[in-house]
């Protein structure tokens, strides 16, 4: 069978759990969980490939696929539903020698080399499915055959202080790799790893085959993959990247992310250009905002009915803001329900969920102990009953 | 039991002016996000008919751009969906008159053995209908063709296309075109079930005898002659005509009412081509009440009574009230609007003003700049 060539595949790693997350993702992915009013967190690295001249995508996951691969389905939101290459959601299957769940990011690539191997291309672009930014990969790309790389991994330019918790970089004046510190206690550089990565396929392919044949390694690109190449005289070469770029992957950073496409002039501006961030679209009618409702600095999506007060918040498609209801500093998901009088403050309410009347959830920052308060969830699929009161950082 | 559909893409065209100078009626924008034609292709496609051809006459560019591969509307399909049949489509037909001569166009469509039953619509008339029970009443009573009717008792001066007057059991006792509506009378949906065979003569009899309209020349003549056994299907849910600018302008503003949102998507599914638009951002200095809004609007001033479409800019101080903004406006600083019509990618400039009223609301052309 033959296959037209590719020049680059993008595989996303969508395995994880999302543990941190925890209600949020009882029974979904992390990728499908939603952002932004109608997104969900797999659309920001699938319209990115997209924008980018990407159309060929393998989606990686092994937990709770369900809700998952009926979002992507054929691909069609995206224009990834193509003849050649399109859109695959790969997940762990049995072989004839062995059958085994994706161990580390490196396995999970590993057991799928013949899906990559049918588009025999130059290079393989690795991405996640839990980051919210706006990125052209092609760029990207460029610079990687410019400088004839063999890995290119985008970086971003943090603060010292937050360099201990990221994959750093340390480069030369070229901006070529010579160390790699996972989490370094003392930060020679501020450059962080965006775990955004393009190997020469060849090389990759080798070295992920010799990953598998050790049982020492941990089968991860930041912890194994990159190390090896670098000891082996590798060209690997960092990619400044300073556009917007946030990891979803706790309440608050899920929060924060949410509260950075306010305002008219955004941290994250979702509006900028034609490169429009693509999604599943559900037919819901135009939203309804009533008479006496109050709206201020949020984000609205379609097929919300509003009849309550809305400040500095996103509520997603589907939703009933009840008569009197107050939502401020919060992201309310799709087809929740609030219902009359309940006061919602720096709050995340799970999908499909019922906040009853008069309930109270979460509040100001102000109040409270630095250490006591946090953003109140309520989880998917919940039902919060009447009068209830949620503080800070309490979970239902 | 198969059944197709058959959707006319102009049938009120003259009658809504210069909303329909540059598109068909059924492109025409209804309801925040929708076109008109988005109600007929979601009822069929959500009652399971999903061979569905589309006769169109001339101005169909925006339709069949607003169409696409009808994937949105769950009608592209391996081997049934949507089928654009323009006029010339077959050698001797041309630009019709009547939806008798549009037909002859497309007989060779719907002449499909496969499909007991056609479907014959309108695109004008917005309801949300299951097709289904429609069908099984018209087999059950043995009609010839069964017109899909409801009761319009508020606006007894208004004179409906097709009024039937028919006994408890639904069998037609007398048509009547261009009268107005009572309590006793039925008034036509301009959608009709009729089997395929039969409306495959019709068509093939009604060019030698060079009939033009369907409801005047086949429906009420064949009838009064003894001919014809018409039934009436009732529909009891929401409808909504527009056939003119001033029940275009009302039946916008009529959404602004609960009973009627929940009649028209309270149901099933309205499905529209997906455009990828943002959520609406709400302003720290928005004042929006009692309105229908789109995504991908930014808004700024203040908004009453009134349907915004997708991606419409309102800038600090402007003013809307009852008005119907279409996709793309932008509106300048401190502008006034009131009862006014905007049609696509309007721009009104800083400190315009606007102003119509309900019966004759101020329509702005596309593209203008006021």
């Amino acid at each position: 069978m033959l296959f037209r060539k590719k020049d680059c595949v993008a595989m996303i790693l969508a395995g994880g759990q999302g543990s941190r997350l925890m209600v949020l993702t009882e029974n979904t992915a992390k990728p499908a969980v939603p952002f932004g009013g109608k997104y969900r967190l797999i659309d920001f690295p699938l319209s990115n490939c997209v924008h980018s001249g990407i159309d060929t995508v393998g989606i990686l996951t092994q937990y709770q696929p369900l809700q998952l691969n009926e979002y992507i389905g054929n691909g069609m939101p995206w224009g990834l539903n193509s003849a050649n290459g399109g859109i695959h959601v790969l997940s762990p299957y049995s072989k004839s020698e062995s059958s085994e769940w994706y161990k580390g990011t490196a396995n999970a690539i590993f057991q799928n080399i013949s899906f990559i191997d049918r588009y025999n291309p130059d290079n393989v672009l690795i991405l996640s499915g839990d980051h919210i930014y706006k990125m052209d990969y092609a760029e990207m790309l460029r610079a990687h055959n410019k400088k004839k790389a063999d890995c290119t991994i985008a970086v971003l330019d943090v603060s010292l202080e937050e360099a201990s918790r990221f994959g750093i970089m340390n480069t030369k004046g070229d901006g070529r790799v010579i160390e790699f510190e996972e989490k370094p206690k003392n930060p020679k550089s501020t450059k962080a790893s965006m775990g955004i990565y393009i190997f020469k396929w060849s090389v990759l392919k080798k070295y992920l085959i010799a990953d598998n044949e050790d049982p020492e390694s941990s089968n991860d690109f930041g912890k194994n993959i990159i190390p090896r190449l670098i000891e082996d005289q590798y060209k690997l070469y960092a990619y400044s990247f300073d556009g917007y770029w946030k990891d979803v992957g706790t309440i608050d950073s899920l929060w924060q992310s949410n509260m950075d496409i306010l305002g008219d002039d955004p941290k994250f501006d979702l509006f900028d250009g034609d490169k429009k961030i693509y999604s599943r679209n559900y037919a819901h009618p135009s939203s309804y905002i009533a008479k006496g409702a109050k709206i201020v600095n949020s984000y609205i999506a379609e097929g919300s009915v509003v009849y309550g007060n809305v400040y500095n918040s996103i509520i997603s498609t589907g939703c009933t803001v009840g008569k009197n209801a107050e939502i401020s500093n919060s992201f309310v998901m799709p087809n929740a329900e609030i219902g009359r009088n309940s006061v919602i403050k720096y709050a995340i309410i799970g999908e499909d969920s019922v906040v009853n009347a008069n309930a109270r959830i979460g509040d100001l920052p102000e109040f409270y102990d630095k250490s006591k308060w946090g953003i109140a969830v309520v989880g998917k699929d919940k039902v919060v009953p009447q009068n209830r009161i949620l503080l800070p950082k309490e979970i239902f | 039991m198969k059944a197709m559909g058959v959707i006319f893409s102009n049938i009120y065209d003259s009658t809504l002016g210069e909303l329909t100078n540059h598109r068909t009626v059924a492109s025409l924008p209804f309801g925040g996000r929708y076109r008109q034609i988005d109600f007929i292709l979601s009822n069929l496609s959500n009652s399971g008919i999903y061979k569905v051809g589309l006769v169109t006459k001339y101005n169909y560019r925006s339709l069949m751009d607003h169409l696409g591969s009808a994937a949105d509307w769950d009608l592209r399909r391996k081997n049934e969906g949507l089928v654009i049949l323009p006029p010339f489509a077959s050698g001797n037909t041309g630009v019709y008159k009547g939806k008798l001569e549009a037909l002859y166009s497309a007989v060779s469509f719907i002449d499909n053995p496969y499909y007991d039953y056609v479907v014959v619509c309108d695109s004008t008339v917005l309801c949300n209908i299951d097709f289904k029970p429609a069908i099984e009443s018209h087999i059950k009573s043995g009609a010839d063709v069964t017109v899909i009717s409801n009761r319009e008792l508020n606006d007894n001066a208004k004179k409906h296309p097709l009024i039937i007057y028919a006994d408890k059991k639904g069998k037609a006792e007398s048509i009547l075109i261009d009268s107005p509506s009572d309590e006793m009378s039925y008034v036509g949906m301009g959608m009709f079930i009729i089997k395929r065979q039969l409306l495959v003569d019709v068509i093939n009899d009604s060019h030698s005898k060079g009939l033009v309209h369907f409801e005047k020349d086949y429906l009420q003549r064949y009838f009064n002659n003894g001919l014809l056994k018409v039934s009436v299907y009732e529909f009891k849910g929401i409808v909504l005509r527009n056939e003119n600018i001033k029940s275009y302008y009302a039946n916008n503003m009529a959404l602004l009412q609960e009973k009627t949102r929940n009649g028209l998507f309270g149901k099933n599914p309205i499905y529209t081509k997906v455009r990828d638009e943002m959520p609406t951002y709400y302003g720290d200095d928005s004042d929006i009440a009692n309105c229908i809004i789109a995504d991908g609007c930014k808004l700024h001033g203040k908004v009453s009574d009134s349907i915004l479409f997708r991606d419409i800019t309102v800038n600090e101080g402007a003013s809307i009230k009852s008005s119907i903004i279409m996709q793309g406006a932008r509106i300048g600083k401190n502008a006034k609007l009131e009862c006014v019509i905007l049609d696509k990618n309007v721009i009104v400039t800083d400190n315009a003003e606007l102003k119509g009223t309900p019966e004759h609301p101020v329509i702005v052309k596309k593209g203008a700049t006021v």
